[in-house]
């Protein structure tokens, strides 16, 4: 990350420049990039600007070198719009963040402009401390393997060499390898720009801009050097915007480039993924929810104040969340699915820890959440305050991203898009052990310190009766494995089942033994599913086993549900009831109720009609362990 | 009524052709323009729809330097892009609307302009040789004017044009239909062609027979077949020619199309492109200098009293000699040929010679023309009657319970659910459908880019809200697409369904053992 200083100075040289037409162009960073690139990006740019003929105002103005001088000023300008409306209170009173993530010694401060611009900039400075100081997060906190709950425990160092490969579009298009080091958030290829080869020929590119083309964030790449590249985008979508229309979707071989405008916000979204439209659409969505989260939505009037206004100062440090958020998009179903998972516990374990969260509910906090990685143990509103999917999927990807969270309790104001995003809410975070959680989350700005006695409460409570050894158990045991089905009803799963978390381990070498005998997979070729509740807003997906054995081919099918998913969804005349798919990797079956949604994959050569008895079976055996591997209770997600 | 006034007031669709190759200085862009549908709009906004398409090509080979844009989805637009030949581009806008018919397939939409390309090409050589030819442009202006106008006006119904949409994905345009006929039949159309080769001596020639608007027979390369069978099914076969009937094929309308009138049509068009070269004369299309050859102009073929078939004002005026007997260009062998069309009823009997080896064409092509009618004329009258007892009718091949959609990229051939038949299928399962198709679309396109040589093999299955079933199978270069409505909920007896198809009407190709 750079350093705030050193970015802004950096940004005041570099835009105007790009701003300009190819032939003007002063700064120094021109030497860097061969002059074929930026004259084909100009030349876009020109063709555009000198095609418009309706408001050739709203394109990008050429700059020059008093404009520089102004503009840098209207940026000192912003800051102070900035301060005015932070003290107005309009962004919710980001100035009482302390410096240091919102780490509790909040000493009153004066709102000294120095200090506004420090905190406004680095609200999370243990964030880029971390990564700055830290590149290598223990992997059992924030390693991909272990983010999957993958029960696979041997072969893992093999997986993370494979996720890299392949696992994190990360990999360049024709197999130029890159740095073999496990999946770790934050930025990476920093160095690069769209001069670069290697940055070309990434495989999934993320950007957010302003309207008015300053970049705010790219996945890949120095922001800064990006500006041209960025005034590139945005002249496409200010373009087409002028003719009257929006532009969605672009489509080049195998790329793909997807644009979302959110008012002053546009998300493009660059990929040679296979991924559907809908799919990255969605991710779009998703980016831009975890801005929001983190900013609000009233950084939209900064805009309209100012339409040149700088926003990367106030994302300063949030590399790792968007780089976490992009990565689950290749991993977690909760990000199409729209649904979140949950930890599988005995059912009178999770209402322990229900009861005394609701203990806590009813004293003021909005919503009490404990989590493990990115599974749900237990979720408690206020009365009738719900919690969309998508909300703590960018929460908790916004808690286990930042390393901060990890070290101390926290409280930091955040915002639940989806709850409400004009304004903060404020979140209590504390590491109950190295992979639960705790989220209390509040409206009072002030709630500190009865939200840290709510978690000593908790905390005590959890320990008390057994519930933190039971996560962890499941962590290790838990979970739905395809080789315990049986396709004969009468051995019909119990409830007690040896299927879910504790008697796995027991069962473990006989099911292994009968693997050898019958081959990878369940019974009828069933290799892997996933089941959502469309009541609870819940869904389970069976733990990976063979063939599922390492990163690449998890991806794989990960895609492979995502493009079912979007096929059954299909906008115009979805959704689909049922779908069969067979190709050269997979079986899949898809089965979509008014209750539920089911996709399951099995061997290509699986039998329809044993296909279909599989399918049927899982959704007994889904509702025969309910109850301890769904929340049961808790209130779906409806306005 | 003529084509422009029908644009007049609506933006339903454009359509360009335009060359990145010219008007590369500032204050020259119109020169980049070729083509421009609707041509009364505004140059400002020609231009910008020609400005973004540059813009996107360029912007789009940053990251895929291989393939350029290929499409624009925009919320009311689709832009279909089409890469003619090398920096040659065509560019259709279509509006889109979920509430009309206006929804749209991609590549069905690509289809119509590597339709109007293949068939350009066919008549008039590429579109960068005529440019090399006459660099100033009025000459490709004026040709590719009056093709593309005439072209479209088969998509012309009362108000607008009606591009393919959802209701034609049973339909895949750029193959040939053919006629199932039984060995027997086959012999005879097989010395039925041995006797139109040996009418030309030495030379060699080619031949193309169909039945109505189904082919019979080839000798042509398939890419040559399809460009000359479309061609005779759009104005050479007895329904092209008796216009007013209605056709069953995809091909044809069955609406009778306007009158492209000449020159004046484009008042703007031909003032304004002269604008840029500043030479009127040169560059007005219409302009009487070029020759303007329109083949696709309606009601300009008719059958002569020897069974041939004759061009009306084929070319221009003052080419008088081309007249009877139009020349067209083989793709595959770049060769330029002599196209003779005889028709007996229902049979219709194209013949190519090239143009190289007939030195005086008033001559040798009614010496050729005797030597087919004293060679053939008894086998053309026996196979005629031969195919007309054992045709089926319209409806010959519609298998009840089915609505179908068979394609064989390999051969370029696809046999389909009558058109009639296809209209008792609901909206949803048609729309379901469309979308099935792009879907496959895509997972086709993957494999070529991929470049891996392999096959796509996939069966896709899926059960409608509306509870049709829309199939899709593919395996070996061959494509199934299937939409059941009615049918049981499960999916086993959708596959079985799928299996008999297969079994019956496929050689079971499709069938899983």
């Amino acid at each position: 990350m750079p350093s705030h200083s050193k970015s802004s100075s950096s940004s005041s040289s570099s835009f105007p420049s790009d701003d300009n037409g190819s032939d003007q162009n002063p700064s120094s960073t021109s030497n860097l990039n061969p002059p074929s690139i930026d004259q084909s990006l100009d030349a876009i740019e020109n063709q555009l600007a000198s095609i418009s003929m309706f408001q050739p105002d709203t394109l990008l103005e050429p700059g020059s070198e008093p404009e520089h001088e102004s503009e840098s000023e209207s940026e000192s300008g912003v800051n102070d719009e900035i301060r005015e409306e932070l003290v107005n209170g309009s962004l919710n009173k980001i100035e009482e963040l302390p410096e240091k993530s919102a780490r509790v010694e909040v000493v009153e401060e004066e709102v000294e402009e120095e200090k506004l611009k420090a905190s406004s900039s680095r609200v999370w400075t243990n964030v880029s401390e971390m990564e700055e100081g830290e590149v290598s997060p223990s992997p059992s906190s924030s390693g991909y393997a272990g983010e999957r709950g993958s029960s696979v425990t041997s072969g893992i160092e093999e997986d993370v060499k494979d996720d890299d490969d392949d696992g994190n579009d990360d990999e360049i298009v024709d197999g130029v390898t890159d740095s073999q080091a496990p999946w770790t958030p934050g930025k990476r290829h920093g160095d690069e720009d769209d001069a670069s080869i290697s940055w070309r020929k990434r495989k999934k590119h993320f950007f957010i801009l302003s309207h008015s083309g300053k970049p705010i964030y790219s996945r890949y790449g120095d922001e800064h050097k990006l500006a041209g590249f960025s005034a590139t985008l945005q002249a496409i979508i200010s373009f087409v915007e002028n003719g009257g229309d929006r532009v969605k979707l672009v489509r080049a071989g195998k790329h793909q480039v997807v644009f979302l405008v959110k008012g002053p916000i546009y998300l493009v979204c660059i990929s040679c993924t296979e991924e559907p439209y809908e799919s990255l659409r969605g991710q779009l969505e998703l980016l831009y929810g975890q801005m929001i989260l983190i900013l609000t939505k009233s950084v939209n009037r900064c805009f309209e104040k100012n339409p040149k206004f700088d926003m990367t100062p106030l994302l300063g440090g949030t590399d790792a969340v968007f780089s976490s958020l992009i990565h689950s998009f290749s991993w977690n179903p909760a990000t199409f699915l729209h649904a979140y998972t949950c930890l599988p516990l005995a059912y009178a374990t999770r209402q322990a820890a229900g009861a005394i969260l609701q203990d806590v509910a009813d004293s003021g906090v909005l919503f009490a959440i404990l989590m493990c990685r990115h599974k749900v143990i237990c979720l408690v509103g206020a009365q009738k305050a719900s919690l969309h999917p998508d909300d703590m999927l960018l929460l908790s990807n916004f808690v286990v991203s930042s390393e901060s969270f990890r070290t101390s309790e926290s409280f930091s104001p955040i915002c639940l898009p989806r709850y409400n995003p004009m304004a903060f809410l404020y979140a209590y975070v504390h590491y109950l052990d190295v992979d639960t959680y705790l989220i209390l989350l509040t409206t009072s700005s002030d709630a500190f310190y009865h939200l840290k006695d709510c978690r000593i409460r908790i905390e005590t409570v959890l320990l008390k009766s057994n519930v933190l050894v039971e996560v962890q158990k499941s962590m290790l045991e838990g979970g739905m494995y395809v080789e315990d089905l049986s396709l004969d009803s009468a051995s019909r799963p119990g409830t007690v089942s040896p299927q879910v978390s504790q008697s796995r381990l027991a069962i473990d070498s006989t099911e292994r033994l009968r693997d050898v005998f019958h081959g990878v997979g369940g019974p009828a070729g069933l290799w892997h599913f996933m089941y959502c509740s469309i009541y609870l807003d819940q869904y389970v997906s069976s733990e990976f086993s063979s063939p599922f054995n390492s990163l690449r081919q998890q991806k794989r099918l990960f895609r492979a549900y995502q493009k079912l998913y979007a096929s059954m969804h299909e906008k115009a005349i979805g959704p689909h009831k049922t779908q069969f798919r067979r190709d050269e990797n997979y079986v899949l079956l898809c089965w979509v109720t008014q209750d539920f949604e089911l996709y399951a994959a099995f061997d290509p050569l699986a039998d329809k009609a044993l296909a279909i008895k599989a399918c049927n079976r899982v959704c007994q055996w889904v509702k025969d362990v309910e109850n301890e591997i769904f929340l049961l209770g808790a209130s779906p997600f409806s306005w | 009524m003529g084509m422009s006034s029908v644009s007049t007031g609506s933006d339903a669709m454009k359509l360009c052709v335009f060359d990145l190759r010219r008007g590369q200085n500032e204050g020259q862009e119109l020169d980049k323009i070729l083509f421009f549908y609707p041509a009364d709009l505004p140059f400002s906004t020609q231009l910008s729809v020609i400005g973004l398409s540059e813009g996107l090509i360029t912007f789009t080979r940053i990251f895929s330097p291989e393939v350029a844009c290929e499409v624009i989805e925009a919320e009311m637009h689709s832009h279909v892009f089409y890469e003619a030949e090398p920096d040659i581009w065509m560019v259709m806008v279509v509006e889109k609307s979920k509430e009309s018919e206006a929804i749209w397939r991609i590549e069905a939409l690509r289809g119509v302009l590597k339709e109007v390309h293949s068939l350009f090409v066919m008549f008039h050589g590429s579109i960068r040789a005529l440019l090399d030819k006459e660099p100033a442009g009025g000459l490709i202006r004026t040709h590719l004017y009056y093709f593309i106008m005439d072209y479209l006006s088969d998509f012309l119904t009362v108000k607008k044009l009606q591009l393919p949409n959802f209701r034609e994905s049973l339909k895949q345009r750029g193959t040939v239909q053919m006629l199932t006929i039984g060995r027997e039949v086959a012999l005879e159309v097989q010395s039925l062609v041995k006797a139109l080769e040996s009418s030309a001596g030495s030379i060699q020639c080619y031949s193309l027979i169909m039945y109505q608007d189904l082919l019979v027979s080839t000798t042509l390369s398939p890419d040559d077949t399809v460009n000359l069978f479309t061609y005779a099914v759009l104005r050479l076969s007895p329904h092209a020619l008796s216009s007013g009937v209605s056709s069953w094929s995809y091909l044809r309308k069955g609406n009778i199309a306007p009158d492209v009138s000449s020159g004046p049509v484009l008042p703007n068009s031909g003032s304004a492109l002269d604008h840029n070269n500043g030479s009127h004369e040169t560059s007005h299309v219409g302009d009487h200098r070029y020759n303007a050859m329109r083949p696709l102009k309606h009601d300009k073929w008719s059958r002569g009293k020897d069974g041939f078939l004759v061009a009306d004002v084929w070319g221009a005026e003052v080419d008088r000699s081309a007249r009877t007997c139009p020349a067209i260009w083989l793709h595959q062998t770049e060769e330029r040929m002599y196209l003779c069309a005889y028709q007996h009823r229902n049979l219709t009997l194209i013949f190519l010679v090239p143009v190289t080896s007939i030195v005086s064409e008033e001559q040798g092509i009614s010496f050729m023309k005797q030597q087919i009618i004293e060679n053939a004329s008894l086998k053309i009258i026996k196979v005629e009657e031969k195919l007309s007892r054992g045709w089926g009718g319209e409806n010959a091949y519609h298998v009840s319970g089915y609505r179908y959609l068979l394609v064989d990229g390999d051969r370029s051939t696809s046999r389909a659910t009558p058109p009639g038949k296809v209209t008792t299928l609901t909206k949803e399962s048609l729309v379901a459908l469309s979308k099935l198709r792009e879907e496959v679309d895509l997972e086709k396109s993957r494999v070529k880019w991929d470049g891996v040589g392999r096959e796509k093999d996939l069966e896709l299955c899926i059960r409608a809200k509306n509870n049709a079933w829309v199939i899709a199978r593919l395996t070996r270069g061959k494509e199934l697409f299937l939409v059941l409505e009615k049918a049981n909920e499960t999916l086993l007896y959708a596959s079985d369904a799928v299996e008999k198809f297969s079994n019956r009407y496929c050689n079971g190709v499709f069938s899983v053992d």
